[in-house]
């Protein structure tokens, strides 16, 4: 072929030798102005996910037997940032010589969190959250992580009529999920079921109570206590059936798994998709082992190196909190990814229905520490700590 | 951690994106030590995965071009088996091309892979195309020899060689690709159908050099496309562990905060957040020369000339995609394509300006994966991701407490829009959803303004002074280079791994020239 596009060649050929020269006086012309040091996506990007944040205690409540309410304003910025209801942030501390973190459902509304507020609801149940229930005080500082986790309301996905089962404090999301509903901030049209012990063990019933006049509807479940305005027994599907139709509705239980089990069983019958029941996660603990090993752990931190004892029944991260070693971590559920780390050698196990790996983690070997178990010695390379 | 300095290193990279990963073998596989840092804890960059529920998302690859089978690979499959990694890497071939359909000219066409075959349902499309089409590609051939020829001198070309040897690249090569398509006399509906790949390198056929698109297209037709089954997340672990195999270092959650230089070429060493110290005199940027010449460097380093370069210089495309996790089979729902564009219109330069705001812009480059690898996802369902740009920063006015809305938003239209078009139904098998904006896009890859393409390719910018210009742009700062998608070779996967293949080897010719 022989390709043309003016009259004569040459003066494509001159054309081709100006690309140069011309690209180098357009560089040259440039502005003089300093480069921007920032950029607006880039703000907005800090302002919704600004990591790991620094916040103060300002409130300590009572809520109930074994539950307290924890208020926190952010000492490294203005406000919290907007998030989506029902995710959950880590608090992170050190107690004693231990790191300690763990995840809780945000309580507080999204727009809350623009006024500088984020309230947890936390129940007395393990080492760090007995600690915060007895010892945490107004003005004690912590770390928490930015809001995180795929436990709230998808508008294309889920059906506008949501049906929601709390469990003891499993309540704390759906607080939040119901005053983000009556901010105008959510499109679902909610019932909440909230089973627990007894009238006493109903954490936040005034503040439900409240909200039940303005459009939420909430139906309480008591397990050990009949009384006049109060359902008996547990959430079945025939009392379900009262409040929605459960084959129309999207479901988001939170409690613990005696709850996702009885629940589970209820469904059954409808037949209904995966989809259309959404569980929280819970934290990974202990394996019950009757004589656990002892390991040693070996963990490889940029150009650091710490080595610790692992115990065969606890998970790489508990170890490396004992020993005081920052690792990264957040959801301890084995799905958030936030403690992907390196296996340089060792065996182990993962947590059953917990392995959150990508596929290719598995073939290139990474764990999750967060619900991994040493059955050997091992060595990691775990991400600094932000 | 207090602050401390570290052992030094021959050559810091400053990101672990393709470009950045890429570059880092090359120095270690010619014996200098390297450390990578990453900002995130996941190496790649947008070659990642994410997982929700029972799916495993691809974050960003449709397919990788220029592959080619095993027994005839194309230059990035070359260039993968260079650097070690190819065999650790399950691949699968990407069935066919493309499918284009477009609103206003109601376009729906299917290209298939392969010159022959092109061309033959080119003719089917657009009777009276053969010819003009069996030009394109003798054009396009040359192009691209010329350009393997300019690679192998590393941009040093002897201009008699040239014209001797490609006179049709020299006087094409200034042109853009619809007036190189015009001179080629192609009818105006094969023009339409041809230029479906520009969204791909996210200019318009109005501005974009003809070298470029041509080099572009013939690669993805004669060598076809590839991709890893464990999705991109597959090549960026593949890459770390080479890395890690030839003694490299890669630290992550650890953002670069400053690089230090005591005057232009003169690097000292780069800090991290926390004030740790790594003594190095060269550096390899995996990022934006606005990040690096506006934040990064010591000010007393930067000069006049890097801030009129810098600035002279048009961000891309930002970047937005819906995931889709879908509780039916891909043939189930009737989705029969790997690879979808669906426009609004066939005109490009009219279709970039509605790509400027968020509302008016429909366009998306949609793949079902499971089309090209059926066990991405479990049995019964399906994976989709829809990719669109915005050409300015609109994206910026959404208030924070819109933000979810204004991602539904577009998530919504896209459904909508590929409904309509496509006649599939997707919306009621939503199993799982998640949606990255130009905000997420600078969240994880720190990018100005959420770009995903780099600097335009258009008009003075484009790849063919860029490539001849590489010498005199290295200049500006030596023992500085860039590679990944800011880099000369602009963006895309395989011009990503080129242009660190590249900077990582000048930069061992720099290293050994200094010994020397």
């Amino acid at each position: 072929m022989n390709f043309k596009k003016q009259i004569f060649g040459f003066m494509d050929m001159l054309r081709f030798k100006k690309l140069v020269p011309n690209r180098r006086a357009a560089l040259a012309a440039g502005s003089a102005e300093p480069l921007p040091r920032d950029y607006r996506v880039n703000r907005q990007a800090r302002r919704l996910h600004p990591g790991m944040m620094e916040v103060e205690l300002t409130a300590v409540r009572p809520l109930c037997p074994g539950m307290t309410e924890l208020t926190f304003k952010r000492v490294d910025a203005d406000a919290f940032p907007f998030f989506r209801a029902g995710q959950y942030v880590a608090l992170q501390s050190k107690v004693g010589e231990s790191l300690v973190s763990r995840p809780y459902s945000i309580v507080s509304s999204p727009r809350q969190a623009l006024e500088n507020v984020l309230v947890l609801g936390v129940a007395d149940a393990g080492f760090f959250s007995g600690w915060l229930n007895r010892e945490a005080k107004p003005g004690d500082r912590f770390r928490m992580t930015e809001p995180s986790g795929e436990f709230h309301y998808e508008t294309l996905r889920d059906k506008k009529q949501i049906i929601c089962v709390a469990g003891g404090a499993g309540i704390t999301p759906f607080l939040s999920m119901a005053k983000s509903m009556l901010e105008g901030d959510e499109d679902y049209e909610m019932v909440l079921f909230y089973g627990a012990r007894d009238e006493a063990h109903l954490a936040y019933k005034a503040e439900l109570d409240a909200m039940a006049q303005q459009g939420l509807r909430v139906v309480y479940v008591l397990s050990d206590e009949e009384k006049p305005g109060f359902e008996h027994g547990f959430v079945t599907a025939q009392l379900m059936e009262q409040y929605a139709d459960p084959r129309q509705a999207t479901f988001f239980l939170c409690g613990p798994k005696a709850m996702y089990d009885f629940v589970g069983s209820q469904l059954a019958p409808y037949g209904l998709p995966l989809k259309a029941v959404r569980r929280d996660a819970t934290c990974c603990g202990d394996l019950a082992l009757d004589a656990p090993r002892s390991f040693k752990l070996t963990v490889h931190i940029r150009d650091r190196v710490y080595t610790m004892d692992a115990a065969e029944h606890e998970t790489l991260l508990t170890a490396m909190e004992r020993a005081g070693v920052p690792a990264p971590n957040k959801c301890r559920a084995g799905g958030c990814g936030y403690c992907h780390s390196k296996l340089l050698s060792g065996e182990f196990r993962v947590a059953e229905g917990r392995d959150g790996r990508r596929e290719a983690d598995r073939k290139f070997g990474y764990v999750h520490p967060c619900v991994t178990y040493p059955l050997s010695d091992m060595a990691i390379e775990v991400p600094a700590e932000e | 951690m207090e602050k401390h300095t570290t052992k030094a290193y021959d050559v810091v990279v400053v990101g672990a994106g393709n470009g950045g990963l890429t570059a880092a073998i090359r120095v270690l596989q010619g014996g200098y030590s390297c450390l990578v840092l990453e900002k995130h804890n996941l190496p790649g960059g947008f070659a990642t995965s994410f997982k929700r529920g029972r799916f495993e998302f691809e974050a960003s690859l449709h397919e990788l071009n220029d592959f080619g089978s095993p027994e005839e690979p194309g230059d990035i499959r070359t260039l993968f088996r260079s650097l070690g990694v190819e065999d650790k890497i399950d691949w699968v071939r990407i069935p066919e091309a493309y499918h284009l359909i477009t609103t206003d000219k109601q376009y729906d066409c299917e290209m298939p892979f392969g010159v022959e075959a092109f061309i033959d349902r080119m003719e089917e499309y657009v009777p009276g195309s053969r010819r003009s089409m069996t030009d394109f590609f003798a054009l396009c051939n040359e192009v691209r020899d010329a350009q393997t020829y300019s690679n192998s001198v590393n941009g040093n070309t002897d201009s008699a060689y040239m014209k001797a040897n490609f006179p049709n690249f020299i006087k094409a090569g200034s042109y853009s690709v619809n007036q190189v398509l015009e001179a080629l006399k192609m009818p105006p509906r094969a023009r339409d159908i041809l230029n479906a790949y520009w969204c791909y390198l996210g200019v318009d056929c109005d501005r974009m050099s003809f070298l470029h698109y041509g080099s572009m297209v013939i690669r993805y037709i004669t060598r076809d496309a590839w991709m890893p089954k464990m999705r991109s997340h597959e090549i960026s672990l593949a890459m770390e562990e080479r890395i890690r195999e030839l003694g490299g270092d890669i630290w992550y959650n650890s953002p670069v905060t400053a690089i230090h230089a005591e005057g232009p070429g003169a690097i000292t060493g780069v800090e991290l957040a926390d004030g740790t110290v790594i003594p190095t005199r060269h550096v390899i940027a995996n990022c934006a020369p606005h990040l690096v010449f506006g934040k990064l460097l010591d000010e007393k380093a930067v000069t006049e000339q890097m801030v009129r370069a810098t600035n002279a210089r048009t961000f891309a495309g930002r970047g937005y995609t819906l995931f889709l996790g879908l509780n039916k089979s891909a043939e189930e729902l009737g989705i029969k394509s790997h690879n979808y564009f669906i426009y609004d219109t066939a005109d490009t330069a009219r279709q970039y300006d509605l790509m400027r705001k968020v509302d008016t812009n429909h366009v998306q480059a949609t793949v079902c994966l499971n089309n090209a690898w059926p066990g991405c996802s479990p049995e019964g369902t399906c994976m989709m991701y829809f990719t669109t740009m915005f050409m300015s920063d609109d994206w910026g006015s959404v208030e924070d407490t819109d933000y979810f809305k204004a991602k539904d938003r577009v998530a919504d239209d896209m459904i909508r829009v590929f409904e309509r078009e496509t006649g599939c139904r997707i919306r009621d098998a939503i199993e799982e959803i998640s949606v990255a904006s130009p905000t997420t896009y600078a969240r994880y890859c720190g990018h100005p303004q959420g770009v995903i393409y780099g600097y335009e390719t258009a008009e003075w910018d484009s790849l063919m002074p860029r490539m001849m210009m590489m010498k005199e742009d290295a200049q500006l700062f030596p023992n500085l280079r860039f590679a990944g998608g800011w880099a000369m070779r602009s963006s895309g996967y395989s011009s990503a791994y080129v242009s660190g293949d590249l900077s990582g080897r000048q930069t061992v010719g720099d290293l050994k020239r200094e010994v020397r």
